[in-house]
């Protein structure tokens, strides 16, 4: 569903993504997992739309993006790491929005939007101006919007930031349903219970480069610590030291 | 629902006694001059980024405030040079028009003081991390006073120097002047600040501190409304016209500023004219009193903050939205309701109407253009064409010609403010558009198509209204609407398509959009534009009025190249709306986050 082949992304003399190959199979949750600075985001960014690829090829459901973005845009939700909207709109404005945006039209429109700020617990707030959202609230709302038009891919940077536990666990049933559902979903968090929860296969990008690839037990025995939790696995795998210790001290 | 709970953490009006062993250390630092350290680093390390874009708008800015400079100094040693050739009166006009100088200086900074100290203590976006650390309410306010003195006066004191100093060399004052202007300046400005602070203070009492910024804002355009239109119908133009007035009475009526003993602009004349004419008095009795004023004022305005912030600022927690802007927002949800969904165009046009009317910083600003366009075409009405040495017949038909290149160089200057930033306007949501279906191609066009319209109308309004007041001949009543309502495309797509192609995605205030690079750019596209259509018009309207006037035919070779150059105006106007979109559309493309 999605193919990555050489993705190199330059900003002047940074090399942000260097060389990144990956493939992610229908129905799978992919989990792109990295250290602050390690090239999540802009990958996210290039599979998006948002940022041109200094080299290499994005595929998505068979369509090139480079030679059709309009295609493959139709076939995508998006989900930003920092939900910026259009503050002087309602929520219900904005799903309104966007949904003709993707030429969601026709007689089931507004009950479909209803129905996704019903399932996101936003329709209270439908008509209050998103500029007064919570970052919780902004966050379930552009999750709602991505997913209204039906995508076959779902993108999310961080999904879990600023969510309350209550919306966290909305967030990981709505997932599960998507995935049962044959969406295809790529996120990226720094949150590696979740990855670990709901992630069929990881990938773990360091300073632009793929690290490691895998199932979680799979990543387990290449970092050679079988029993261990994921943030262990991770930690070895990114080549982190031993928490600094010693400045801790100080404290 | 979304209300930020009150927060009355870390206003205390006493330093916390830290009896820790990090505490003492740390709070020795935590004075005004650390809290004023932030905006000087940042002023310091915007100076520091040195690409090219900034270093030709830094000289942009600096030449054209050069100019500026210059022309006030100029106007004002001219005005000063003739009110001295007037004999016994001349001293008491400059001093009449220091003491104006003076007053309008003060009203401008006190409502300016009262603008900026609503954003440095109430809205500025750090007051939420400094109320929680160990910052005394005293430090606070020295800190955030200081700030908004110096945030509401540079401008003010910027257009006052060539102003004092075209006074300082026509009265050949010696230094003393300059130094007494300084000690006179600074009290002054002082005042103002401390007057704003407590107004502001006062205000966020009763109202809330985002819901008193609108409608200081709105107060403010209206005001500036007023002025202008006072200043228009008062006809200026007379005072240079002293027969026109029955009496010398009438003309220092026509003359005078109000003087009121208590007003700090009437201390600060009386303070520096002696500077500038040493026989008449002594300066020192109201430089000190204005210090003395300045000083009760700053420890008033102590007492005012410390009484009533940690009010205020619960207060200025509370969301607040005027209610104009919401009811025409609702406008256009009435008649999207109606249907079940829309195109995307449509959803686009829709989405930007309702930003821009729910945005009381842009939609108020429309009542600016209906001042500007009373003004302007009552500047028609009372155009005294019968006075000219030309005849008039003449006349009007030139003035409606010259009128297209007015009417086009003002929808430029709006284009500049609504058209030029209308991509900025997505701001940090731009990436819904980068990731929609959408094409960049069909965002362009939504946003051209959504100007054009209002600007087409303003445009025929200007142009026809004015040659129904210049009474022109049927010729030049078709052809200024047609050429104006051509322009209107050009101008239009000059706007979206220079500032798709020099967005600025995080400008916090959309009319500063327009204030750098490539509104300047746009501006002198645009002005050349205007230019070019109006002079390749010249040629072939003159022949055609003059043959119509004398009543003699056109030869061959004269239609042809009437023909010739109408085909260019067409051509340039093709021409300006095609190249700048395909501009703006090709960099926008290529836009990234930087």
């Amino acid at each position: 569903m999605i193919h990555v082949e050489n993705l190199t992304k330059r900003f002047h003399r940074v090399t942000a993504v260097d060389g990144v190959s990956f493939q992610v199979t229908p129905g799978e949750i992919y989990g792109f997992l990295g250290p602050n600075g390690a090239g999540k985001t802009t990958t996210i960014k290039m599979l998006a739309g948002v940022l041109r690829p200094t080299s290499g090829r994005i595929v998505i459901d068979g369509v090139d993006l480079e030679r059709d973005p309009i295609a493959v845009k139709r076939r995508l939700g998006f989900v930003p790491d920092r939900p910026f909207l259009y503050e002087k709109l309602t929520g219900l404005e904005f799903m309104s929005f966007m949904a003709d945006l993707y030429r969601l039209n026709g007689p089931g429109r507004d009950e479909r939007i209803q129905r996704f700020l019903d399932l996101f617990e936003l329709a209270e707030w439908g008509r209050e101006l998103v500029g007064s959202y919570s970052h919780g609230m902004r966050q379930r709302l552009i999750m709602s919007a991505a997913l209204l038009h039906g995508p076959r891919v779902f993108i999310v940077d961080e999904p879990m930031v600023g969510l309350d536990p209550k919306g966290a666990r909305l967030i990981k049933n709505i997932f599960r349903k998507l995935k049962s559902s044959g969406l295809t979903v790529f996120m990226s968090t720094h949150t590696l219970a979740i990855a670990e929860e709901l992630c069929d296969r990881i990938g773990i990008i360091h300073r632009g480069k793929l690290l490691a690839e895998g199932t979680v037990a799979e990543l387990r025995e290449l970092a050679g610590q079988a029993d261990s939790p994921l943030e262990s696995v991770f930690l070895r795998l990114t080549g982190a030291g031993p928490e600094g210790a010693e400045e801790i001290d100080f404290l | 629902m979304g209300r930020r709970a009150p927060c009355r953490a870390g206003l205390r009006t006493r330093p916390v006694s830290a009896d820790t062993e990090i505490g003492p250390t740390m709070l020795a630092d935590m004075n005004t001059l650390t809290l004023l350290a932030p905006r000087w680093w940042a002023l310091k390390n915007s100076c520091r980024v040195g690409d090219r874009r900034a270093l030709v708008k830094a000289a942009a800015l600096l030449a054209i405030t050069l100019g500026f400079w210059l022309g006030i100094f100029i106007i004002f040693k001219r005005v000063l040079h003739y009110f001295q050739g007037v004999e016994e009166l001349g001293d008491l006009l400059a001093y009449k028009l220091l003491s104006m100088v003076f007053l309008t200086f003060f009203g401008l900074l006190v409502f300016s003081n009262v603008l900026v100290s609503l954003n440095t203590f109430f809205l500025s976006r750090d007051l939420a991390t400094l109320h929680a650390t160990p910052v005394s309410l005293g430090e606070l306010f020295a800190a955030r006073f200081v700030e908004t003195l110096l945030e509401s006066s540079w401008m003010v004191l910027l257009f006052g120097i060539p102003i004092f100093a075209a006074y300082g060399l026509t009265y050949a004052a010696a230094a003393g002047y300059y130094l007494g202007l300084v000690s006179v300046i600074v009290p002054y400005l002082t005042i103002a600040a401390a007057m704003g602070v407590s107004i502001t203070m006062c205000l966020v009492q009763t109202l809330p501190a985002q819901r008193t910024r609108d409608i200081l804002l709105l107060l403010s355009i209206l005001l500036a409304i007023l002025l202008y239109f006072l200043f228009r119908f008062m006809r200026p133009e007379r005072l240079v016209d002293p027969d026109a007035f029955t009496s010398v009475v009438a003309y220092f009526r026509a003359l005078s500023a109000p003087s009121s003993p208590y007003l700090p602009s009437t201390w600060a004349t009386e303070a520096v004219w002696p500077l500038l004419r040493p026989s008449v008095s002594s300066s020192a009795f109201y430089q000190g009193f204005i210090w003395t004023t300045a000083a009760a004022a700053v420890v008033a305005c102590a007492a005012v903050t410390l009484a009533t912030y940690p009010h205020g600022w619960s207060k200025s927690q509370e969301a607040g939205r005027l209610v104009v802007g919401r009811l025409l927002g609702r406008l256009n949800v009435r008649i999207k309701r109606r249907r079940q969904g829309g195109s995307q165009v449509g959803a686009l046009m829709s989405k930007d109407f309702k930003t821009f009317f729910r945005d009381n910083t842009q939609w108020s600003q429309l009542l600016l253009i209906g001042a500007l366009v009373v003004v302007y075409l009552y500047n028609y009405s009372v155009l005294p064409l019968d006075r000219a040495r030309m005849p008039t017949f003449y006349l009007q038909n030139l003035i409606s010609f010259l009128n297209m290149g007015l009417a086009g160089f003002v929808l430029a200057a709006i284009g500049a403010r609504f058209v030029f930033p209308a991509v900025s306007a997505e701001g940090f949501s731009f990436w819904i558009m980068q990731t929609s279906p959408l094409s960049l191609q069909r965002i362009l066009w939504s946003k051209f198509f959504f100007y054009l319209g209002p600007l087409l109308l303003l445009g025929l309004v200007l142009a026809i209204a004015s040659n129904a007041f210049l009474g022109v001949s049927p010729f030049m009543r078709w052809l200024t609407p047609i050429t104006v309502f051509s322009m209107v495309f050009g101008i239009t797509a000059l706007g979206i398509g220079m500032g798709a192609a020099f967005p600025s995605f995080k400008a916090e205030n959309l009319a500063q959009v327009a204030t750098g690079f490539g509104g300047l750019l746009y501006m002198i596209l645009a002005m050349s534009f205007i230019a070019l259509v109006i002079v390749l018009e010249a040629g072939p309207v003159y022949a055609l009025f003059m043959a119509h006037v004398r009543r003699y035919p056109l030869g061959i070779s004269q239609w042809i190249y009437i023909g010739g150059s109408l085909a260019l105006v067409a051509l340039v106007n093709v021409t300006a709306v095609w190249l700048p979109m395909r501009y703006g559309l090709r960099r926008l493309a290529r836009y990234e986050e930087g």
